[in-house]
């Protein structure tokens, strides 16, 4: 018998952006709104943070990463050749 | 007949005709495959995310069109082909869905 509320912290009630508000566009046109859904590295943030649904998440997945192939989105923050070169000496 | 929507990006070097003829020869594509090009929507030229091709801005091009399913892969077949064409993504739209306006 233990009482585990002590530990449970209280989230703030999170949401699905693309369910709750206005249906905002998803789709790879518009990086503006994806990259909220991104780390500022280029890392696509996991569903229980941002508190989207598993439904939404899947389609931004695929969405971000059509928006990264087209050169729209980052892959990873260090992409130019020339910071590897400076590093490597 | 399914609608489709192929994004292009385009080298940035690559001047105005040079432009409009891969474009039209495109649209010849899809009219003698049985489609019918619906929109051209040219974003015009923007900073890449990242150096692409050694390049860090590309022409972008968004292709709507209707037609058989064969032919998008006979589309992408002859974009394959162009070396001035450095990426492309090609989409099935829902028939209903009211194409936004892009916005950078």
């Amino acid at each position: 018998m233990y009482n585990n509320n002590k530990r449970r912290f209280a989230p703030r009630r999170k949401f699905c952006r693309f369910c709750a508000e206005k249906d905002t566009p998803l789709n790879y046109k518009r990086p503006d709104i994806l990259r909220d859904f991104i780390t500022e590295r280029g890392k696509i943030i996991a569903r229980r943070i941002t508190g989207t649904c598993a439904f939404h998440q899947r389609a931004l997945t695929v969405e971000i990463k059509r928006a990264r192939q087209l050169g729209l989105m980052i892959y990873t923050a260090t992409h130019s050749a020339e910071v590897l070169k400076k590093s490597v000496l | 007949m399914r609608k489709f929507e192929t994004m292009l990006l385009l080298s940035p070097e690559l001047s105005g005709e040079a432009r409009e003829s891969v474009l039209t020869f495109l649209a010849g594509i899809i009219e003698r495959g049985g489609g019918q090009l619906l929109e051209t929507d040219h974003w015009g030229a923007r900073d890449l995310a990242y150096p692409i091709k050694k390049q860090t801005r590309g022409y972008y091009v968004r292709l709507v069109y209707l037609g058989p399913p064969p032919l998008v892969a006979e589309l992408e077949r002859n974009i394959r082909i162009n070396e001035n064409i450095y990426r492309f993504v090609s989409v099935r739209l829902e028939e209903e869905t009211a194409e936004a306006p892009h916005v950078q």
